[in-house]
């Protein structure tokens, strides 16, 4: 029809996003005010974990999953136990339970003051990385270092060691702490919990880009507990409900040329947003009194779930949830009488989800008679947000076209690192280039 | 003395290839020594800011992960040009992590297991550690590394010393720590005997029998501890399991994990003297 | 109520002895006893009667420990677990210097300074106080000390306890340190079922049992201590000869053994760290980034770990397992003498329950270093009872020369050779006497003897014919050990009278020819008419699979073949001995110059068999009359190594 000369057209690449897996870069086309296309490439080398994985013993596939993320290993332990908990009719005991809770909330309390402070906090304070934020505002960085060691402390005292915790089996634990030894994490728990109070009031203060949207936001929900390891899946609108093994029945995983990550999509072809955003919205009512009282004080829950950058506020409220809950664990705690519970193995079949710091990741097990693996699906969350990013920065965009070509660049990392995919540089990883007219 | 303001920082970078993240994240859970360090030397690259290597040269450059992709490939042999001290960090990059465990088996069909287009997914046949490829000045194992040895190294590269970073048995440290061993007292299969230390004999502290996080020390008699595994009513190909982990690709595990065919999907390899053999016509003695 | 007074015994009650922990503790001290965690008896801290493992034991044995339960109150009845006092005088890991260097490059060095504890070690073994005298050597008795260790030392007390229930892998008695106390202790318990006998060792101790202020032990308690330490001694045993230890072990740096061991051993520490006395340590720097204030820590290491041998630019002079292995054994038992005065070991058997794969240094050194009376063999000797003479019948005589004869024996039963062992019998002749014999070819239905007629019973057997009767005793003495030369060459040097019994060999190795490598035999006469098996001989020579040589001392007018003394059959041939077994049976000088010229080819002594001779009346060293040094030939013998019998092979007048 109408032949038109060539578009003015900006194409921004986005390179060393990490932990979709790994690594991913972004190439978005915009043209005459509009963003046509918003690729989101991952290049991470293959590991075949589902792969790897059959054909082995569930102890030991504990293990294994938690090597497919060195910074939230324990939502891959927690929902591989949990599927075979449910395939072998293991019932956990309540204080190993309560372990396992206080494992995973230091994990939540490490990942959280890490994002916060080290990669998200530079970008709200006009900064290139935490290391630059340090020479203008040291004790800011060592908050955040510091309560990040608590969380390190913490997955130390109940799971051995911060990465890759060597603790957690199928049936329960390999080992119980004493009452002494978790009362020696009080003190600095404590601190932590006025540190983590200290963080949301900071956070609240910053300014965000305006960016509001519709997203359906989804985690589990439990009738009695912050979401963690067990529940139903829902979304905060209501349309999904679902028991924790149906995944399947409204999301599915496809394969996109030119990436190593399977993306998620509802059956419909929907995106939405797991995360820290969606859990404080769907569960507000289960946080701990002080994380609540603190949500409701900064009057952000609104913005929580429709702007991508409030996550940052979310977390805030989830380092307060967990450094309270954890001081409740060991204030009540009691030695199990044994760490774990014996089982039986058999062949079957279950779903299992738990919620990662950055979202629910769920999982799919097969085993046969010997209980051995027959099958593995594995789902991140950051594969599953990424539809989502990509739907946000294709509608975010072109609010930041009449920046300059920095600051715009600036703000598209900003808006991919608020879905906190673990660790990314601090340092400029966006290359903006300036194509055509 | 050391580090005055007229020597320049050494400028340090940090690498990832095939791998987890994990063990460059111990650099950031350095929480006590993280601000110190990046006074003294310059981090420039962490994680690297481009999958092209366009900056360098470096002083040091910290790698993680296993070579997985050609690109990678291409990636470690700028790498080692532009470096000066190559220092592989982790069982991926030492040993070829767990992922390597794909080496016994067909590529094409793991692939094709795991993706419904394998077409899209360029990967090498096989997941192999970067001294594979290109020389390694030094190395910090486990999986993930320790964060004590992390300070060594970097303290002995300010310093001048050499890194103690010692090749002796897991068993040392149980020892030294007055733990109680897991397998005498236990009959808990243990890889303590044959593995390196460096992470403090953490798992026979939790109840648990090491899994070799550090790799094969000096000398690791795979042969005899297998054999008492065996010996012990382990099943041969279990006990292959056993070695079949995050640092199984790594002599002599995996001469061992080939012989009692150690990873699903493959059948043992028994050579002349098979640990099985072995175990059932031990010379003279007691046991 | 009686007060005890310094040199008495006194009795404490059972249901008092919180009062001893409470004494104890006084003045700020802590008391480290024995306490379960993981599994295992440890040194833990102690502050109650309920801390101590009550009514619990420990099954030990190589590479093996489980608690058990034993249902009754006791709290000592068990030895040594993995955890020593070592630990707490001679700490695994110590800061033991510091240094400072500022940024003009001055610098400085200093001490570490350090609050020692004051501790009571409660529960220590006899061998225990013995591994720690041989620390106290060690580390206070050379010119250069340890401080550090005389400062724990001397803060900590003693109380040991007696072994009442000693372990399966406790060999104190053979090291010569327990199981009873003597000294060094500065209290002594020994449990009985309502208490303990507490005796003092020391003035500390004395101070603290006046203070206990107890009522005397009666003599029926005093009684049943001892009885309880005569009961623990018998239940281990004797099972290392430690006399002559040292010189046996130094002699066998050679020993195949230590390759056996290595292909065991994981080289893993765990025997060094869990040995009461090793005190191998390295040093390293721990300082802060700018390399300004440093520490020196001092840590446990090992022989065993390869690093602790290296050398500058990557040397190393233990490089293989087996030479880490010899270097603890040897420095442990024998070197260890001659550096401190005692040995290195004291029989705690905490090296052989905690290794992983149970080496057992007990065996060990029984096979690497065996005591004399050890004899290596096949092991297979006669019935254990007083010896019988059943009656054979002669089937045939064969002359074999002018003095020689074969004979062929039966007996209606038989013989299962598959069952009896011996190389000779006991021929006897009614009224006339017993005379040895070697058997020189075994048959299902009885034996061949070749006799040479030199006395009376054996100048009457050579004129022996079909039917006659004579008394022959079971097979006896330990014969030539054939299954040892397969995959070997063979060498069989028959002199004179010394190829008969060296005939069965030869009917062996032709019956599994193709088990051995080169077979060799040779046979020497004084003349040609003393050549025995003549026939026979050249039969095996015609076979073309056995190498034949004949010789006579003196030839005469129809001899054509080889003059001169058996060894010229093969001294001046080039083989390789290094592959071979020899099995040398002839008058003593034919022997020693036959051993002489195979040592020249590369035959060592361990693969030299002889068969010696001396007087044997009775065949079962029963009667004294054959010993030579400290064997008796009918009985450990007649076949020996070489290597066995060492100095006591061709000296004058043994």
């Amino acid at each position: 029809m109408t032949t038109e000369a060539p578009p003015f057209e900006r194409a921004f690449r986005v390179e060393g996003i990490t932990r979709v897996e790994g690594e991913g870069s972004l190439h978005l086309v915009v043209r005459g005010g509009a963003v046509t296309e918003a690729r989101l490439k991952i290049f991470e080398a293959p590991r075949y974990f589902e792969q790897l994985v059959v054909g082995r013993h569930p102890d030991q596939v504990l293990d294994i999953v938690a090597r497919i993320c060195g910074i939230c290993p324990e939502a891959y332990q927690m929902s591989a136990a949990g599927a075979f908990e449910s395939i072998f009719g293991v019932d956990v005991d309540p204080q190993v339970r309560a372990l396992r809770r206080l494992l995973y909330a230091g994990e939540y309390i490490e990942s959280h003051g890490l994002h916060v402070y080290l990669l998200h906090a530079p970008d709200f304070l006009g900064y290139a990385s935490a290391i630059d934020l340090a020479k203008d505002h040291r004790a800011i960085v060592e908050q955040g270092l510091a309560l990040k060691k608590v969380g390190n402390d913490l997955m130390r005292t109940v799971g051995g060691r911060a990465i890759h915790p060597v603790n957690v089996r199928v049936g329960g634990l390999y080992h119980v702490p004493s009452r002494d030894e978790l009362l020696a994490m009080r003190p600095a728990l404590a601190t932590a919990l006025q540190q983590a109070k200290a963080t949301l009031d900071f956070v609240a203060q910053f300014q965000a880009p305006p960016f509001e949207r519709d997203v359906r936001l989804v985690s589990l929900r439990h009738p009695t507990e912050y979401p963690l390891f067990a529940g139903r899946i829902v979304s905060y609108d209501g349309s999904i409900d679902i028991a924790i093994g149906d995944w399947r029945t409204v999301f599915h995983e496809e394969h996109h040329e030119g990436s190593n990550a399977l993306h998620a999509r509802t059956a419909t072809g929907e995106t939405y947003q797991l995360g820290p955003s969606a859990r404080v919205s769907i569960a507000a009512d289960q946080l701990h009194p002080i994380a609540r009282e603190a949500l409701d004080r900064t009057g952000l829950a609104a913005q929580i779930a429709r702007n991508p950058f409030w996550s940052i506020a979310a977390r805030g409220v989830e380092l307060i949830h967990y450094c309270a809950e954890a001081i409740d664990i060991i204030d009540g705690y009691q030695r199990p009488p044994r760490p774990f519970e014996p089982w039986t193995p058999r062949a079957g079949a279950a779903g299992w989800g738990s919620e990662a710091p950055r979202g629910t990741c769920w999982h799919h097990w097969e085993t046969d008679a010997r209980g051995m693996v027959t099958h593995a699906q594995i789902v991140p969350p950051t594969s599953q947000n990424q539809g989502q990013i990509e739907a946000d920065l294709r509608d975010f965009a072109p609010a930041v076209l009449g920046l300059d070509h920095e600051a715009a660049t600036r703000r598209l990392e900003q808006l991919i690192r608020s879905y906190d995919p673990c660790i990314s540089c601090a340092t400029h990883f966006l290359d903006l280039t300036v194509e055509g007219a | 003395m050391g580090r005055a303001a007229t020597t320049p920082r050494p400028r340090l970078g940090v690498v990832k290839l095939a791998s987890c993240d994990g063990c460059q994240l111990m650099l950031l859970d350095l929480e006590d020594e993280l601000l110190a360090i990046a006074e003294r030397i310059d981090i420039v690259e962490f994680p690297e800011a481009s999958t092209h290597r366009s900056s360098g040269p470096y002083d040091v450059v910290l790698v993680e992960g296993s070579v997985s992709t050609p690109e990678q490939l291409e990636q470690i042999l700028e790498v080692r040009r532009e470096a000066k001290l190559l220092v592989t960090i982790g069982a991926c990059a030492t040993a070829g992590g767990i992922q390597a465990m794909r080496n016994w088996r067909e590529h094409d069909a793991f692939r094709a297991a795991v993706y419904a287009h394998p077409e899209y997914v360029d990967s090498l046949a096989t997941a192999q550690p970067v001294a594979d490829y290109v020389k390694v000045d030094a190395e910090l194992r486990g999986c993930p590394i320790s964060a004590e040895q992390l300070v060594e190294f970097v303290t002995a590269l300010l310093t001048g010393r050499r890194a103690n970073l010692p090749d002796e048995a897991v068993c040392a440290d149980c020892k030294r720590a007055g733990r109680v061993c897991v397998m005498v007292a236990r009959g808990i299969p243990c890889l303590g005997p044959v593995t390196m230390t460096g992470c403090g004999s953490l798992c026979p502290g939790f109840d648990r029998g090491c899994y070799a996080c550090f790799g094969p020390r000096e000398q690791a008699n795979v042969a005899s501890l297998s054999r008492e595994f065996i010996r012990t009513g382990l099943p041969p190909v279990e006990a292959g399991r056993l070695f079949a982990g995050f640092t199984g690709y790594a002599e002599p595990f995996r001469a061992l994990v080939t012989e009692l065919g150690g990873v699903p999907g493959t059948t043992a390899v028994p050579h002349a003297a098979s640990a099985a053999d072995t175990a059932a016509a031990r010379p003279g003695g007691t046991r | 109520m009686t007060t005890v007074t310094r040199s008495a015994i006194g009795f404490l009650p059972r249901a008092d002895f919180q009062r001893l922990i409470d004494l104890l503790s006084e003045d700020d001290r802590t008391v480290i006893g024995p306490t379960v965690a993981d599994g295992a008896i440890v040194y833990g801290e102690v502050r109650a009667v309920s801390d101590l493992p009550r009514g619990i034991g420990a099954e030990q044995a190589p590479g093996s420990y489980r608690l058990v339960d034993r249902g009754n109150d006791l709290l000592f009845a068990y030895t040594v677990g993995p955890t020593s006092w070592k630990r707490f005088v001679f700490p695994p890991t110590l800061a033991v210097s510091r240094s400072h260097r500022d940024e003009d490059g001055h610098v400085s060095f200093g001490p570490v300074p350090k609050e020692i504890p004051k501790l009571a070690f409660l529960g220590v073994r006899a061998c225990e106080l013995a591994a720690l005298g041989v620390e106290d050597r060690v580390f206070l008795g050379g010119p250069y000390t340890d401080e550090d260790y005389r400062a724990r030392r001397t803060r900590s007390l003693v109380v040991a306890v007696q072994c009442a229930e000693p372990a399966g892998t406790c060999f104190c008695t053979s090291m010569g340190t327990g199981p009873g106390v003597r000294s060094g202790h500065d209290l002594l318990l020994i449990e009985l079922d309502d208490g303990f006998v507490v005796t003092a060792g020391s003035p500390v101790g004395s101070a603290i049992l006046d203070q206990l202020d107890l009522e005397e032990a009666s003599a029926d308690q005093i009684t049943a201590g001892s009885d309880q330490l005569a009961a623990a001694r018998q239940r281990i045993g004797d099972p290392v000869v430690a006399a002559g230890l040292h010189d046996r072990l130094m002699a066998k740096l050679d020993s195949p053994r230590w390759a056996d061991v290595a292909e065991r051993c994981l080289a893993c520490t765990n025997c060094t760290a869990s040995c009461p006395t090793c005190f191998c340590t390295s040093v390293s720097q721990r300082s802060d980034l700018d390399g300004q204030t440093s520490v020196t820590e001092r840590r446990w290491e090992s022989c065993f770990t390869k690093g602790f041998s290296t050398v500058a630019l990557g040397g190393n002079f233990r490089p293989r397992v087996q030479d880490r292995y010899r270097q603890w054994l040897t420095h442990k038992f024998a070197t260890w003498i001659d550096q401190f005065g005692t040995s290195g070991c004291v029989g705690c058997g905490r090296c052989i329950t905690w290794c992983p794969v149970g080496i057992d240094v007990r065996e060990e050194l029984n096979v690497i270093a065996p005591p004399p009376q050890v004899v290596l063999g096949n092991g297979k000797g006669s019935e254990a009872h007083s010896p019988r003479t059943s009656v054979f019948r002669v089937d045939a005589a064969r002359r074999e020369t002018q003095d020689t004869v074969t004979l062929t024996l039966s007996t209606p039963s038989g013989i299962d050779w598959s069952k009896l062992h011996g190389e000779f019998v006991m021929v006897s002749v009614p009224a006339v006497g017993s005379v040895p014999i070697s058997i020189s070819r075994r048959l299902p239905t009885g034996m061949e003897l070749t006799i040479r007629g030199v006395g009376p019973a054996s100048t009457i057997l050579t004129g022996l014919g079909h039917g006659a009767e004579v008394g022959l005793s079971a097979p006896l003495g330990r014969g030539w050990p054939v299954d040892m030369a397969e995959d070997h060459d063979v060498l069989i040097v028959g002199g004179g009278m010394g190829l008969p019994p060296l005939r069965p060999v030869v009917d062996e190795i032709i019956e599994h020819r193709a088990k051995f490598g080169e077979v060799r035999i040779y046979h020497g006469a004084r003349t040609p008419g003393d050549l025995l098996y003549a026939e026979e001989l050249a039969r095996w020579a015609a076979r073309g699979d056995l190498e034949v040589g004949v010789t006579v001392d003196r030839a005469d007018a129809t001899w054509l073949g080889r003059v001169g003394v058996v060894t010229h059959l093969f001294d001046h041939a080039r083989w390789d001995g290094t592959k071979a077994i020899a099995f040398v049976c002839g008058p003593e000088r034919m022997i020693q110059a036959t051993v002489t010229t195979l040592a020249l080819h590369g035959v060592t002594s361990d693969r030299i068999f002889v068969s010696m001779e001396r007087h044997m009346e009775c065949g079962v060293g029963l009667c004294g009359h054959c010993q030579m040094g400290p064997y008796f030939v009918c009985k450990d013998g007649p076949v020996f190594s070489l290597a066995q019998l060492g100095d006591v092979f061709g000296r004058e007048g043994i």
